[in-house]
Formats: structure tokens, C-alpha cells, sequence
């Protein structure tokens, strides 16, 4: 209900004038959210409904979102946000669970693997528990299945099977009229995430091979070899799909080129973030002018923007700091800057850039 | 201002770099629960005066409401948006309460506020002709300034300042003085002017003309608790900030003095010119701890609700130092501000002579 009125303009606009803020709605939630949480509106609230072992280091949180979110497509991901130790945190994960189940009951799931270091996993398996409220976003990525259905081969490696998961259920429920193959590895046999539910999968959608194939259990490692790709039925023809560390994709997308398949069949997602492209040193750098803060700087190297406005004294609001989960997209006004994830040169105008992985390529403006 | 040498100004700044490193390192869940529970106090007091507002016209209804709407916009501006703005809890990564796009309850942008106070207040704390902030250039305070028959009735002015204390913090960058005496063009502060227009306007409209007409039977009633909930602020913002730097052994400098400034002698500076006020737990926190002037202006970003946690430990450091640690009761620090308005209110002769006869007074006792 609050929903419906913070979307009608007139009052959004009379709740910016009186109240200081583009949020207008937010500026209760402190009242709100003490008496309900599920009612905060700066972010969209959701409640973890059950927690669920799935492998030692492993575990699938069942989250209910506020009604008001909007959905996702099979092999999306979402940003999470949480409050450890009075900082808020924000991660991104993939969405393990189908579009159905949101659908039908308004339930998504996260499967989460606990990364040795790793601050916000490690207190999501040791701290977070049921009844207590995640902040989410709208579901974002473009790992989707493809419309109108192909023949599609899925490699994934570890956790990174969590949105294959997803799009198996989707097309499974659909009943995907294209040949499906899934390689799925594993270190041991302990460490397949989501073995019932892949198994009950194939039991039901003819369409589907299943392949699990643990690394670690015999004398000798087995890795992805291009013997395995031998065995698929028209591999030349199929949409690929690879999530998982970065070793197995990598070595995943040379197999795949060696047999003839274009980059554009090939669908990545990463998990962690890759290595930075390699950068032409020699253009980088320019002079930044934080336009809202009246700061000019100038900068030399590989030195993104996020480092640039922290350096002159600026504090951009930031989230993941590797260019993955957008809290410190910024609006670029003029000039050019590359992405250090993926090598890719911006226009020279008016465009959102994520601070954290933007390297300025001579002079740049940037609305912080 | 007492004089240390350089060895003793490096070990000052050691020794209280050293205090904030501290704080810095704990800051964490207790500071975050802190801010949200001062928010939360000011949302509900802020809902509860503006709802029980109509119903003004049972007069003990009107003192409530407009008593709890003053509070919260005493709240508002001194123990959370002043202190968001320092970038107290920045470190929280909370887009509410990021120091750079903080909006707060009064007719100063945030962006002028940061510019005046965060930068110039700050950095020039006391510096006589760099720190506007010294009688806001409607008072003279100090001998620096050349007495002329006008200040004879300062006094005016000190109360038409405190009563409409908002606008004058928010008209303060227009620099008013510096267009009177021809350094600066009214066309040069029209940028300036057109915020202050807008977010003025915002202020206004939302005080004395929304919300009267909400209830407009009785919208009367809902103006005047309104005018007298920002009044309320008004009065009560200005005399704790006149007790940051204008009692009586609060110091002046001159330019010449800081000019090459090292660290340490910023913090002798900022010990100098600034004063406490002693009080109870709720003076602390209506005050925004102001009342920990010197506290807060040797370390503005650390969460104001630590300066009376580190206060002992400060107050260690100026005893080590021989350096003055300027506090006393609210009544007594006031006063001495009271006191300094009217002495400087007369002509130079009168003042030294008065205050000779004051001084010869107690010794004769």
C-alpha cells in the first residue's frame, strides 16, 4: 500500500520538497521498520525464511522478498545487502531457485559456498539466522536461457552450478524442446551442490544429460578435457554457458574455440571477479574533475575512480569494490574511461560508470 | 596562545593522533545502533508534535507539540545532520547518512554548510579575518575590529541574530560584508543565492504554509506552533554555538601566526579557540556535544557521542602540555559570552578601563 503511493509522482514530488530527500518513503523507516521490518522502503526487504545445509562449506538460505520485488529470469543474480558490524555490506549472488517458485510462492533461494577469508559469506553461514532481513535488488545479468530455445551445453564448476540450478528448473518445468547437456564439476562426491535436486530433474525432463564428474577422487586429477566435448551431439550448434572458478572457465572457453565455436555462443557470469584486462599503460590516467564536490585531481596509472575521489578526500558511496555489484555507479559526463574488468573503453559522453573498476583515459567528469 | 616548541608540537600531534587512531579502530555496531536510535527519537518527535499540532488550541496541547516539533528539529540539526555532514558515520556506507548528499531540516543547503563550516570554520578555526564565523561578521568580538558608534547597539543585533538564527546560517556565505565594502559582486553570489532561494522556499512552504493548510481550520494555530518550534531552535542552536568560541579565555589569532601551520599547531589552535560546557547526559546530546567543542574540533569526523569517552584522555594531553583546557557550567561559559558582546559593544577606552576597574576591584579585595 505505501508501495502504490510512493509511485505516484505528485506525491513523490511533494515528498521530496518536504522532507530533504530523493527517498522520500525511506524517511519513516526508522518508525517503520521498528514495528515491521518487512516494511523499510529504502531498499527492498527480505526475511530468511529457512537455512539449509547442502555440502559442508555450502548452504541454500530460502529468503521471502517484499512482495513489491520484481522478479528475475533463470541465471540472473542479485545484490545483497547486510549490516555487519555496524558497515553495510553488499555481495552479489546468483538466484539457485526458478522463477516459479517466486512466482507461485513468493520464495527465492540463494546458495551460498563459505569463502576461506571471505568476510560477508563467512558470517552469512556463521551469523545470519532464520526471522532475521537481507536487503535486496532487483535481480540483474544477462546469463539467460536462450529465446527462442537452442541447444545448449552448461559447464559449471563448484558453487557455479547455484544459476545453472535456476535455468534447469525453468526449462525442466517448460519442457525445453532443445537438447540440454550439463558437465558439472566437482572436487569429490561430497562436494556436488544440489545432487537431489539435479537428479530429480533428470529423472523428470528426458532433455537433459546430466554430468557429474568428480576431480579429486581417483589417483590422478580429472579435469574438463576435449574428450568430453566429443561426446556431445552437435556441440558446433550449441549456446554454451560456463560458470565456475576461473581456471575451469578458462580452460572451458579454449576447448570450446579449439571445436569451432564463435564468442558470441559463449556465455559467461563471473564469480569472482576475473584478473584485470591488460591495460595500455600508457594512456591511462587523465585529469578528474568530481564536478558536485568542486574537486579536480589528476591521476596517473591504473588508478580507477573510486581510488581517485578516496584519495582526494571524497567518500562515493561503494559496495564490492571489483565492478560487480554497481553501488558506486556513478554518472560520467564527458570523457573516457576503460573498464578494468573488461578492457572496454567507454563513449566520451554522458553515461553510468562503476567507480571501482574505472580507469580515466585523459581528461574526465564525473558527477560525484 | 601558549608557545611549544617544535619537538613539544610533534609529541601533541603524536599524542592525539593517537586518540583518534583509537576511536577509529573501535567504531562499529555500537555507533551505528547510536545514530539509528537518535533518528529514530527524532522521527517519532517530529510525527508526534506535527500530528498533536491541530489540536494546538488546548493550550497545553500547543506547548507540547510545538516543545517535542523543537527538539526533533534541534535533533535533527545538531546530533545527526551537523554530525552526518562532518562525515561522522560515513564509514557506515549508508546512503542516508553519506556527509555529501545529507540534506538537513533548516534553510542552509548542506552544500553551503559544508563549504562554510566542514571547510573554512574548521580550517581556520578563531583566525581573525579568515574564520567568518567570528561574530558573523554582525558582531564585534575582538579588538581586531575597528569600533565605530553602530556597536553600541550589538546587542540588537546578537538578538535578532538568535531569533532568526536559520536564515543567518543560511544566508552566512553570501559574505555580505565583502559586498558592502565593494570586494565582491551580488552577481558573483547569484549561484549561491539561487540554492539558498530554493531550499529557503522548500522550508518555508513546508513550516508555515503546508502543513497550516493540511488543517485549515485551525491553521492558525499549526503557524504559530510551527514559527515557534523553529524559534525554539533558533535560540537554543545560537547560544550553544556562541559558547564554542566566544568565552571569555576562548583565543584569537592572527593570520601572520598560522601562516605554514604544522599539524600540531592546528591542534594547538583548535585547543586555543574552542570552550566546553559541563551538564548532564541530555545537555550533552541536545547539544549535539557541542558541549565537547574541543573535543570535536580536534577530532570533527570521530561520532560526537565518543568525545565524552575520550574527553579524560584529551584533557591528559593539555595537562601534559601546560595547555589551558578551556570548560565550565553552561550559566558561567554563557555568561562570559553575554559579557564579551557587551564589552566589545563600547569604545576601547571605556572597555580597558572598566575591565581595569574590575580587575582593581578584586585586588583591593
Amino acid at each position: 500500500m505505501l508501495a502504490r503511493l510512493t509511485q505516484t509522482k505528485a506525491l513523490h514530488w511533494l515528498g521530496r520538497q518536504l522532507l530533504n530527500r530523493d527517498d522520500p518513503a525511506a524517511w519513516l523507516d526508522p518508525l517503520a521498520g521498528a514495528i515491521n521490518p518487512m516494511w523499510v522502503q529504502e531498499y527492498t526487504p527480505a526475511r530468511v525464511e529457512r537455512i539449509m545445509a547442502e555440502t559442508a562449506d555450502t548452504k541454500t538460505f530460502v529468503l521471502k522478498p517484499a512482495s513489491r520485488w520484481t522478479g528475475f529470469e533463470a541465471g540472473q543474480h542479485v545484490n545483497i545487502c547486510t549490516e555487519i558490524d555496524g558497515i553495510r555490506r553488499t555481495r552479489t549472488f546468483s538466484l539457485s531457485s526458478s522463477p516459479e517458485l517466486w512466482r507461485k510462492q513468493g520464495l527465492i533461494t540463494l546458495t551460498i559456498k563459505r569463502l576461506p577469508g571471505g568476510l560477508v559469506t563467512n558470517w552469512l553461514h556463521d551469523a545470519l539466522s532464520e526471522g532475521d532481513i537481507l536487503g535486496l535488488t532487483d535481480a540483474f545479468g544477462e546469463f539467460l536461457v536462450p529465446q527462442p530455445a537452442k541447444p545448449v551445453l552448461f559447464i559449471a564448476g563448484g558453487s557455479g552450478i547455484t544459476p545453472v540450478l535456476s535455468q534447469l528448473e525453468t526449462m525442466a518445468a517448460s519442457h525445453y524442446p532443445a537438447p540440454v547437456t550439463l558437465l558439472y564439476f566437482v572436487r569429490t562426491g561430497n562436494d556436488i551442490i544440489g545432487r537431489e535436486k539435479l537428479e530429480a530433474i533428470a529423472a523428470r525432463y528426458p532433455g537433459l544429460n546430466l554430468n557429474i564428474i568428480a576431480t579429486h577422487e581417483g589417483k590422478e586429477p580429472r579435469f574438463l578435457c576435449d574428450a568430453d566435448l566429443e561426446a556431445i551431439d552437435g556441440l558446433k550448434e550449441r549456446e554454451a554457458y560456463l560458470c565456475g572458478p576461473k581456471g575451469l572457465m578458462d580452460l572451458a572457453t579454449e576447448l570450446l574455440q579449439q571445436r569451432g565455436l564463435a564468442e558470441s555462443q559463449m556465455h559467461s557470469t563471473f564469480f569472482a571477479p576475473p584478473a584485470p584486462a591488460a591495460l595500455d599503460n600508457d594512456q591511462l590516467g587523465g585529469e578528474v574533475s568530481f564536478t558536485r564536490s568542486s574537486v579536480n585531481v589528476g591521476s596517473e596509472g591504473d588508478a580507477n575512480l573510486l581510488e581517485i575521489a578516496e584519495a582526494a578526500g571524497l567518500k562515493p558511496r561503494y559496495g564490492c569494490r571489483m565492478g560487480i555489484c554497481h553501488q558506486c555507479s556513478c554518472r560520467k559526463t564527458s570523457g573516457t574511461v576503460v573498464n578494468r574488468l573488461t578492457g572496454k573503453v567507454s563513449g566520451p559522453g554522458e553515461e553510468s560508470v562503476q567507480l571501482c573498476v574505472s580507469v580515466p583515459r585523459g581528461p574526465v567528469q564525473i558527477d560525484v | 596562545m601558549k608557545k611549544l616548541s617544535e619537538e613539544q608540537l610533534n609529541g601533541l600531534q603524536q599524542d592525539l593522533d593517537a586518540i583518534r587512531d583509537e576511536v577509529l579502530a573501535d567504531l562499529g555496531e555500537r555507533d551505528a545502533t547510536y545514530i539509528r536510535k537518535i533518528i529514530r527519537l527524532h522521527r517519532t518527535l517530529e510525527v508526534g508534535g506535527r500530528v498533536i499540532m491541530p489540536f494546538g488550541f488546548i493550550p497545553p496541547v500547543f506547548v507540547a507539540a510545538t516543545a517535542s516539533l523543537g527538539i526533533a528539529k534541534i535533533l535533527e540539526n545538531m546530533e545527526i545532520g551537523h554530525n552526518v555532514m562532518h562525515g561522522q558515520y560515513d564509514w557506515m556506507n549508508d546512503p542516508a547518512l553519506n556527509s555529501q548528499t545529507y540534506e538537513w531540516d533548516t534553510v542552509c543547503t548542506s552544500e553551503s554548510w559544508r563549504q562554510t563550516h566542514n571547510y573554512e570554520h574548521h580550517t581556520y578555526t578563531n583566525i581573525i579575518g579568515k574564520d567568518r564565523d567570528y561574530g558573523y561578521a554582525v558582531l564585534r568580538l575582538d579588538d581586531d575590529v575597528k569600533w565605530h558608534p553602530g556597536h553600541l547597539l550589538q546587542f540588537v543585533n546578537y538578538i535578532l541574530l538568535t531569533v532568526l538564527f536559520q536564515w543567518g546560517v543560511g544566508v552566512h556565505e553570501l559574505e555580505s560584508e565583502k559586498i558592502r565594502r565593494g570586494e565582491l559582486r551580488w552577481r558573483d553570489k547569484l549561484p549561491f543565492l539561487k540554492d539558498f532561494a530554493r531550499k529557503g522556499g522548500r522550508q518555508a512552504f513546508k513550516d508555515y504554509v503546508f502543513f497550516p493548510l493540511l488543517t485549515l481550520p485551525v491553521a492558525p494555530v499549526v503557524l504559530a506552533g510551527n514559527v515557534g518550534a523553529n524559534l525554539i531552535r533558533n535560540i537554543w542552536a545560537s547560544t550553544v554555538i556562541f559558547c564554542g568560541h566566544f568565552t571569555q579565555d576562548a583565543e584569537t589569532f592572527t593570520e601572520e601566526e598560522c601562516e605554514g601551520e604544522s599539524k600540531g599547531h592546528w591542534y594547538l589552535r583548535q585547543l586555543s579557540g574552542s570552550s566546553n560546557f559541563t551538564g548532564g547526559k541530555w545537555l550533552h546530546v541536545l547539544s549535539g556535544h557541542l558541549s565537547y567543542q574541543v573535543e570535536h574540533h580536534v577530532f570533527p569526523d570521530l561520532p560526537a557521542h565518543r568525545y565524552p569517552e575520550i574527553s579524560a584522555k584529551v584533557q591528559e594531553v593539555c595537562k601534559k602540555y601546560d595547555i589551558p583546557y578551556n570548560t565550565g557550567s553552561f550559566a558561567k561559559q554563557y555568561g562570559t559570552v553575554l559579557s564579551r558582546i557587551a564589552r566589545f559593544s563600547l569604545p576601547d577606552a571605556v572597555r580597558t578601563r572598566l575591565e581595569q576597574r574590575g580587575s582593581g576591584q578584586l585586588q583591593a579585595i
